[in-house]
């Protein structure tokens, strides 16, 4: 006799297979209802995520000199919350062709008070053509506008001898941006003008900008770069001890840029002169930095170079104002993670004993200084 | 005898991996076509339009996805690294957003066959037809 379970046994096999192929079926429904869930789930996020962005960007880091020259106001003394910074950008997209932008700023050498850095409204009038109305950053430089987002350049600090000089970086007024495409490649000129609204700088100065006027123009194929700039103002300054510099004096600034990036090698110049009418300094000044990606490392190269052309219009205390001075940097980026860059820059700064404009003249004609050394570690993310 | 139907089995299971390359796809009602250019310009922000004039919506996949990489090094010629950098000062220049990304290729069709105007890239061996293929660069 057969026992019972041997006859019952194709049976089960019958049943089990069809359970599994049922199982394929549901493992199937299961797959596509997941899908489906996901891109509902994704479409609801994405409404909302389209609409607010929020994005930010953070800096810390330690720089010290080998004397009191005071170059980009590092000395002997200088403490790790000189280089802090944290900001909050917020994009808030009111319809698909408007948006508000908002950047909040805290640094550290200002007791880390947040302030408001960016505050505009923009609108795309068409493909090619964008207005901006509010408070924005000054477009004298190529990195004007990521001037603060160490992150998004290749230095520890934005070459001095071009950048320092001009110690406000934001206006409230409107701008037009309009973008030629060429294929593979684009013009952009953007015309722009306002007034400046916070007078205080870091630097101790007073520096205010009125009915300013300007025009810049870019051509890129992604890969070259050319660029410039002119822009002029009615200009106050005045500096604590050496009074009134420039008081509703005319003030022009020009600017020439170029850039090469191929991927691996990086090449960055500019080229600015700025003219003041009365005592305040009119200079010129260049840079050019030669940078190379070796996987996670770059490695830089930078020259600098400032030069007062006015120094016969000066005398007595003011001429502390003279400058005349060349920097050197070598330095490297290592890109440790995704969104965080480590930066390590070794500048040596030279010339300036006898026109000490813009560092720390006191420092300099007290310890009859002719160089310095700058030595800087820095951490740069942005998330 | 056995050993070589063996070998030939998984050469067909592996063949469709092995040929296994990145397809740029877009939305069923979008154009039937567009350019490596074209693509290149609406992933690194040079340009917001598809061909057929519709404003583009691209979709990226997660940092560490081959195809990711693959797209990457046929399309933008960027490293992730280099992509974070551009992006952070399109971003803080208020140019622009990145690509939203989706988790995988499922998601990746989701999104792309749910919104128009959308441009997206899978494995080819990941085409269905919720989705239609624009370009294979």
């Amino acid at each position: 006799m057969v026992p019972h379970y041997i006859k019952v046994a194709p049976l089960a096999l019958c049943i089990a297979a069809s359970s599994v192929s049922a199982q394929e079926t549901d493992a199937e429904r299961i797959d596509k209802l997941e899908q489906r869930v996901n891109s509902l789930q994704q479409q609801a996020t994405s409404s909302a995520a389209d609409r607010v962005r929020l994005n930010g960007f953070f800096s810390t880091g330690y720089a010290r000199a080998d004397n009191d020259a005071g170059f980009a106001d590092i000395t002997e003394e200088s403490e790790v919350a000189d280089l802090s910074l944290m900001a909050l950008q917020g994009t808030f997209s009111i319809n698909d062709d408007t948006k508000a932008v908002m950047q909040l700023v805290s640094r550290g050498v200002q007791d880390w008070d947040t302030e408001l850095e960016w505050a505009y409204l923009s609108h795309q009038l068409t493909n090619d053509l964008q207005i901006r109305a509010g408070k924005m950053r000054l477009p004298f430089f190529m990195y004007s506008d990521s001037l603060e987002v160490g992150y998004a350049q290749p230095w520890a600090r934005p070459p001095q001898a071009v950048y320092g000089p001009v110690t406000v970086n934001n206006y409230v007024g409107a701008d037009a941006t309009y973008t030629y495409s060429l294929g593979g490649s684009a013009i952009t000129t953007q015309l722009f003008s306002g007034f400046t609204d916070d007078p205080e700088t870091t630097s101790g100065a007073d520096v205010e900008f009125r009915n300013t006027v300007g025009l810049n123009a870019e051509w890129t194929d992604y890969v070259w770069k050319a660029r410039a700039v002119v822009a002029t103002a009615e200009t106050n300054i005045s500096a604590p001890g050496l009074g009134q510099l420039a008081d509703g004096d005319r003030g022009n600034f020009y600017g020439l840029g170029f850039g090469y990036d191929d991927g691996t090698w990086q090449v960055i110049s500019e080229i600015t002169r700025i003219d003041v009418d009365g005592a305040f300094t009119d200079t010129d000044s260049a840079y050019l930095t030669v940078a190379r990606r070796i996987n996670s490392l770059t490695p830089y190269v930078s020259v600098g170079w400032i030069e007062s052309k006015d120094d016969d219009e000066r005398s007595g205390l003011r001429t502390a104002l003279n400058t005349n001075r060349d920097e050197y940097s070598l330095g490297m980026r290592w890109d440790v993670l995704s969104g965080v860059a480590v930066k390590f820059d070794w500048t040596y700064v030279t010339g300036f004993e006898n026109d000490p404009g813009g560092l720390n003249a006191a420092g300099i004609i007290g310890d009859d200084l002719d160089s310095t050394n700058v030595y800087t570690v820095k951490i740069d993310s942005a998330f | 005898m056995k050993s070589i139907y063996s070998v030939l089995v998984a050469l067909l299971l592996l063949a469709p991996v092995a040929q296994a390359e990145v397809v740029i796809i877009g939305h069923t009602g979008g154009p039937d076509a567009i350019s490596l250019d074209q693509v290149r310009n609406i992933y690194l922000n040079r340009s917001k339009e598809m061909p057929d004039g519709q404003r583009a919506t691209p979709f990226e996949l997660p940092e560490g996805n081959a195809t990711r990489d693959a797209f990457h090094s046929a399309v933008t010629s960027r490293s992730n690294a280099q992509l974070k950098a551009f992006w952070s000062q399109q971003v803080f220049t208020g140019k622009g957003q990145p690509p939203q990304e989706v988790n995988d290729a499922a998601a990746m069709k989701a999104s792309v066959s749910s919104t128009l105007g959308s441009v997206g890239y899978i494995d080819s061996t990941q085409v269905d037809d919720s989705v239609k293929v624009i370009l294979k660069p």
